[in-house]
C-alpha cells in the first residue's frame, strides 16, 4: 500500500481539481497518490476523462489528447497526471 | 431482395482521411480485400479497432467474407470474453487494443485498385447490443438492406448528398456504437463524403481534424462532447450532429452561436438505428427520416416502421404524434434511464444493488437532469451495516457499465418504504431533492442545465 505516500503541493492542486471538478465524494487529501484513478482506483471513467480535460485546459492552458492517455500513462494515478501537468501546463 | 453492392462509390473518390492523407474508394477496397485474405474461416468477427479507417476496412473485409459483424464500444477483457462464449467462433479484429480471444491485427494494405462485391440485402451485416432487461446484453441484427436505405435517407437529410461539397464527416463517437457505426461507417459507403479516421475524443483533436479537411466539415458528435467543442472553441466547422442523448435548447443555442454553426440532432436507438433530425433551436418537433413511419401503439406508446428491418420497432420514448412525418417525445417509457449513450433498467440496477452481499435494501435514484447534464449522474441509497460505500461501488463495477455507477452511495438506517414494501414516487422524489448538490460543472455555459 502506498496511501502513505506524501503529496506534492502540486499532487495535491490537481487532487483538489479533480474532487471539484468532478463532484467526488472522497476529500482530496485521502487520494492516493499512485492509485489508478481510473476504474479500481479513484473509479472514474472516459465522461470524467472529458470533465477533466475541461478543468485542465482552464486551469493549466493546455489541451489533453488521446494518444497521450491512449496507454493510460496520464490516468494511471494522480502523480503521473500531476507529471503530465507540469510538463505540459502554460504559464 | 437481390443483392446491394457493398460500395456506391466512383473509384477515384476521397472515402476517408487519414490525418491529411486522403484515401480514394478504390485504394478503400484493395485494402478490404487484402485485410479479408487474411481473415480466417468463421461467423463472427468482433471489431475492436479504435481507428476509424481501419474499422471501416475490417466491417468491409468481414461482409467480403460473408461474416456479421459484432459491434463493441466495450473493449473491454470481460466484454470480449462474454460474446465469445454467446457466439461461438467469434474472433477479434483489433488495433491495439489488448485481445483475450482469437484475434486478427487490423491494418492489411492492398495494392492498387480493389474489386466492389454484391452482398445479399437480407443478409445480417452487423449486431448491434444494448443492455438488456436480464443483465445480459440484447442482440439487434441489422440486415445490409436496412443498413444502406438508413444511410441513403441520413446523406439525403443531412445534405451530404453532393460530391462538390468535398465532405469530411469527423466522428466522435466510437466506430462500433450504432450511431457512429451508421453516420461515419456506413455513410461513407454511400454518400460522396469521406470519415476522418482519428482519434477524436478530446476538443483539440477535432479541431485538428477539421482545419486538415478541404471542404463542408461535418462533426458527428454527443451533448457531452459538443459542451466541451464549446468550451474550445472549435472554429470552422460547417454543421454539428449529435445524438445519444437530448440536447438541451439552451447548450444547441450557445453552440450555434459560439462555433457558428448549425446543430442538428438525430433521434434513434440502437434497436432501430437514426429515424428522425431536427435543428434543436427550431422547436421540439422530430422529423421522419423519408421511408421511415411511426405507428401508434396505446396511449402514447409507438413503434417505427424502418425500411429493411423486419418488424416494427418500439420506441423507448412517449410521443405525441404530430402531421406529415412529425413528433414530440413527451417522456421516457418505463423506468430506463440513459447516461453517456447507454440505456439501463432501474429495476434491474436496483436488483444488482440488493444482490450484493451484505447489502439489505437499496434503491438507484435518478436526478431529474440526468440526460441533460453530463455532470449528472445516478445516486444510490443503501442500507447495508458495516460496509462502506467503497466497497458497494467495488462490487457494483463487477457487474454495472461505469457510467452508472452510483455517486454519491448514501449509507442510510433504512428506505422509506410503505406498508407493501414500496417506495412511492413521492418518497423517491424527496430522497433524490435531499442529495448533495455539487457544483454544477458547466463553467462558463450558463444557463445550459436543464
Amino acid at each position: 500500500m502506498s496511501s502513505t505516500s506524501v503529496m506534492t503541493v502540486l499532487e495535491a492542486e490537481v487532487a483538489a481539481l479533480v474532487v471539484g471538478a468532478l463532484q467526488l465524494e472522497v476529500r482530496p487529501e485521502e487520494i492516493d497518490p499512485e492509485a489508478p484513478l481510473f476504474g479500481e482506483g479513484l473509479g472514474l471513467d472516459s465522461i470524467d476523462a472529458l470533465e477533466m480535460a475541461l478543468a485542465i485546459s482552464r486551469q493549466y492552458g493546455f489541451q489533453l489528447r488521446s494518444d497521450d492517455e491512449r496507454n493510460g500513462r496520464i490516468f494511471a494515478s494522480l502523480r503521473s497526471l500531476a507529471a503530465h501537468i507540469e510538463k505540459n501546463r502554460v504559464g | 431482395m437481390g443483392d446491394i453492392a457493398f460500395l456506391d462509390r466512383a473509384p477515384g473518390d476521397v472515402l476517408a482521411r487519414l490525418g491529411d492523407v486522403p484515401v480514394t474508394a478504390g485504394r478503400f477496397l484493395a485494402d478490404v480485400a487484402a485485410l479479408a485474405a487474411r481473415l480466417p474461416e468463421a461467423p463472427y468477427a468482433l471489431n475492436l479497432c479504435a481507428d476509424r479507417y481501419l474499422a471501416l476496412v475490417a466491417f468491409g473485409a468481414a461482409l467480403a467474407r460473408g461474416q456479421v459483424t459484432l459491434l463493441s464500444a466495450d473493449r473491454s477483457a470481460h466484454r470480449q470474453r462474454e460474446l465469445a462464449a454467446r457466439y461461438p467462433g467469434t474472433y477479434a479484429v483489433a488495433d491495439g487494443v489488448e485481445t483475450v480471444i482469437p484475434a486478427v491485427a487490423a491494418g492489411a494494405w492492398g495494392e492498387g485498385l480493389g474489386a466492389n462485391f454484391p452482398i445479399p440485402a437480407e443478409r445480417v451485416a452487423a449486431i448491434g447490443f444494448t443492455s438488456g432487461s436480464t443483465g445480459e446484453p440484447a442482440a439487434h441484427a441489422k440486415p445490409w438492406a436496412a443498413l444502406v436505405a438508413a444511410a441513403r435517407a441520413a446523406a439525403a437529410r443531412f445534405g451530404l448528398d453532393d460530391a462538390a461539397d468535398q465532405a469530411t464527416v469527423i466522428g466522435t463517437v466510437p466506430a462500433q456504437h450504432m450511431y457512429g457505426f451508421e453516420t461515419t461507417m456506413v455513410l461513407p459507403l454511400r454518400a460522396p463524403m469521406a470519415i476522418h479516421s482519428g482519434p477524436h475524443f478530446y476538443p483539440v483533436e477535432v479541431a485538428e481534424a477539421v482545419a486538415a479537411a478541404p471542404g463542408r466539415r461535418v462533426v458527428v458528435t454527443t451533448p457531452l462532447q459538443l459542451r466541451a467543442l464549446v468550451a474550445g472553441r472549435v472554429a470552422g466547422v460547417s454543421a454539428f450532429i449529435s445524438a445519444t442523448a437530448p440536447l438541451s435548447p439552451a447548450l444547441a443555442a450557445e453552440a450555434e452561436a459560439v462555433l457558428g454553426a448549425p446543430v442538428l440532432e438525430i433521434y434513434g436507438a440502437t434497436e432501430m438505428g437514426s429515424i428522425a433530425s431536427r435543428r434543436t433551436v427550431e422547436g421540439e418537433e422530430w422529423a421522419l427520416y423519408d421511408g421511415v413511419a411511426l405507428r401508434a401503439e396505446g396511449a402514447d406508446a409507438a413503434a417505427a416502421v424502418v425500411p429493411g428491418l423486419p418488424e416494427p420497432v418500439p420506441l423507448s420514448d412517449l410521443v405525441e404524434m404530430g402531421g406529415g412525418g412529425r413528433f414530440r417525445l413527451i417522456g421516457r417509457r418505463g423506468d430506463m434511464v440513459k447516461r453517456g449513450g447507454k440505456r439501463a433498467s432501474l429495476a434491474l440496477l436496483n436488483r444488482v444493488l440488493s444482490e450484493i452481499e451484505g447489502v439489505e435494501d437499496g434503491v438507484f435514484v435518478a436526478p431529474e437532469d440526468l440526460e441533460a447534464n453530463p455532470a449528472a449522474r445516478l445516486a444510490a441509497y443503501v442500507v447495508a451495516p458495516g460496509r462502506t460505500s467503497a466497497e458497494i461501488v467495488a462490487a457494483l463495477r463487477e457487474r454495472v457499465e461505469a457510467v452508472f455507477l452510483p455517486r454519491p452511495v448514501v449509507l442510510v438506517e433504512r428506505l422509506p418504504r410503505n406498508a407493501v414494501g414500496k417506495i412511492t414516487r413521492q418518497k423517491l422524489e424527496a430522497l433524490r431533492d435531499a442529495l448533495p448538490h455539487g457544483v454544477p460543472a458547466h463553467g462558463e455555459t450558463e444557463g445550459e442545465a436543464g
